[in-house]
């Protein structure tokens, strides 16, 4: 592959996956949407032979180094999305968030798992499925909740607070459907892989950083963390072929530093100014379109869509109800906790990041063979896009009777304050 | 000339213990002060150290004058992606009331034994203006490049007699 053809192609690609995104954007949906289909756009150029892939080398397996890129875009997405988390927010997580986050992830995991059994996939895949339906992306939750002014409620709190064990979650369970040996062995691995980087790398992190203020060099430390990181993706994968396993692990052990947030800026820099760009655009160039054609990949999105939102509903909805949200049993059955509990079901439905991430490390961890790839790409992109468009309106649904109690009460409070001034006038009058 | 390399030498041996101002002049609210508040404090400050309490002085974060512009903009403005949410909590319109909600959690901080060297450097190393100094998580006192730049006159006898109070905090710093 020439290098001039590299180059262009990376260029290309990130300037349609800005302008993407910006579009996107417009129509209150996110972004992350707008990269995809820009890549979709560049990759069918490809598959329909308007474009050769010597030129043009977006699409899977035709450039080792755009196939790199896209690698490292994963890596950097997970410890990004790990270095912005609020660890504390994770300790003083609920009972209710805890239970419901539990719940939703493993609702349509299994539903997943089985109904792809059902049709025919083998347990593996079919569990690959299964990950690719649990993690949420709370990002569009969040400004849908902020724009209905319930952010701040109970409901929009614990929906926070789960948000960071979902995403957790999510990212750990797709080890076993990439792992590979008994599932001791992959527990003894799992279990090791967390004392090294969790434990020692959670009390040691302030002296390795200690250490790399020491050196004194041009963006010594950012060196010396970006290293930590590509050591524990590196450990991560060649134990689960899972290396965003080991970004993300970095990611949070980073998060406790105030050091590491200001690094932030640099990573993101190149994260999301190069790297993370590629990612997308690349996956969303997976998607042949052609693939449509076939009948099982539309069954296919039509299961992981259903289950991906009515799995999660379930799952996080039933978690919240049993908790009766901590006011005890006489709570449980009472109409306002069905719809505290709905909430938060539907405020999980969301897919983006984490989901394509999952799908990367199982194609690349061959849990989805390379001939079923092109199936689960446009299933997850079709879910993707699905969740992300029913979201908002089934929330305002689901909201709207506190909505409405919110604006009777401004309206009163409203009313007694005039009803007040008039009087004093009054008052002061006589 | 060699009077500022003598006051240089002198100013990176001093220990900010030396320099601090006293506990009562920094600016402080409590984490469960309100938004509003926060703001007043800002229109003459450029930064804000919220504690736990005023009683403990537990550091808790710190609200900068830049970080005014999350909490003042729609919080559609932001990008709403893996990896930068943060910011986007910090916004008014998106509910945010209490200093707690709007503060940068992880502070730079230092010890009052280090030196005016070892402070600089650590402000050029992560691109920051002021450190919060601490023992252990009490707040005690902070340093700021004004506080640094009133402490250098002083020593090379600029400035008029005003230069002679040590420790004074800033109004005008930018962050």
């Amino acid at each position: 592959m020439e290098p001039t053809w590299i180059l262009l192609t990376i260029g290309i690609a990130l300037i349609f996956a800005k302008i993407g995104d910006s579009i996107i954007e417009r129509f209150e949906l996110p972004g992350v949407l707008g990269e995809l289909l820009m890549g979709m756009m560049l990759g069918n150029l490809v598959y329909f032979g308007v474009v050769s892939s010597q030129y043009l080398p977006i699409t899977v397996n035709t450039s080792e180094v755009i196939d790199f890129l896209a690698k490292l875009g994963i890596i950097f997405l997970l410890f990004l999305g790990a270095l912005d988390t609020d660890i504390s927010m994770l300790k003083r997580t609920g009972v209710t968030a805890t239970i419901s986050t539990v719940l939703g992830v493993f609702v349509p995991l299994i539903l997943g798992w089985f109904a792809l059994m059902e049709m025919g996939y083998p347990s593996r895949e079919a569990f690959a499925g299964g990950v690719l339906l649990t993690a949420t992306s709370i990002g569009l939750t969040v400004r849908v909740m902020m724009d209905l002014g319930v952010l701040r409620s109970e409901v929009g709190a614990a929906s926070l607070s789960a948000s960071v064990m979902d995403d957790f979650l999510g990212i750990a369970l797709v080890i076993f459907a990439v792992g590979s040996g008994s599932l001791t062995g992959l527990g003894i691995k799992i279990a090791v892989f967390f004392l090294i980087t969790g434990v020692i790398g959670w009390f040691a992190v302030d002296y390795y950083v200690k250490f790399a203020e020491r050196l004194h060099v041009e963006k010594g430390i950012l060196g010396l963390v970006l290293g930590m990181m590509f050591l524990f993706a590196a450990l991560a994968e060649n134990w689960f072929a899972a290396a965003i396993e080991g970004s993300f692990m970095a990611g949070l052990i980073l998060a406790k530093l105030p050091e590491g947030k200001k690094l932030m800026e640099d990573v993101r820099a190149i994260g999301y100014g190069f790297l993370i760009p590629i990612f997308f655009v690349h996956t969303g160039a997976m998607l042949n379109l052609k693939v449509f054609e076939s009948y099982s990949a539309l069954t296919l999105a039509a299961v992981l869509t259903v289950i991906a939102v009515v799995g999660k509903i379930a799952g996080r909805g039933f978690g919240a109800w049993i908790t009766a949200w901590g006011r005890g049993r006489a709570f449980l059955f009472n109409p306002r906790n069905f719809k505290m509990s709905l909430q938060m079901g539907i405020g999980s439905i969301p897919r983006t990041e984490v989901a394509l991430v999952d799908l990367m490390v199982a194609i690349h961890g061959r849990a989805i063979p390379p001939a079923d790839a092109p199936k689960f790409i446009a299933a997850t992109l079709i879910f993707i896009t699905v969740s992300v468009l029913v979201t908002p309106p089934m929330l305002k649904w689901a909201f709207k009777e506190d909505i409405e109690k919110r604006v009777e009460s401004r309206a009163s409070s409203k009313v007694e304050r005039i009803q007040e001034t008039k009087q004093k006038i009054k008052e002061l009058k006589s | 000339m060699e009077n500022v390399e003598k006051a240089l030498q002198h100013f990176h041996a001093l220990k900010l213990k030396q320099i601090m101002p006293a506990t009562s002049s920094i600016p402080v609210v409590e984490a469960d002060s309100a938004v509003i508040n926060v703001l007043k404090i800002l229109r003459t400050r450029h930064h804000v150290w919220v504690v736990k309490n005023r009683k403990n002085m537990e550091l808790c974060g710190v609200i900068r004058y830049l970080d005014t512009m999350d909490i003042l903009l729609p919080p559609e403005v932001h990008k709403f992606r893996l990896g930068m949410t943060s910011a986007v909590m910090k916004s008014l319109l998106g509910g945010a009331q209490k200093a707690e909600e709007i503060m940068e959690k992880n502070v730079l901080t230092i010890e009052e034994d280090a030196t005016v060297l070892e402070a600089l450097t650590k402000m050029k190393r992560y691109k920051t203006q002021v450190l919060a100094i601490v023992k252990g998580d009490t707040l005690v006192s902070e340093i700021s490049l004004r506080i640094l730049i009133n402490e250098l006159l002083r020593l090379l006898r600029v400035g008029g007699t005003s230069w002679s109070q040590h420790g004074s905090s800033s109004q005008s710093e930018l962050h």
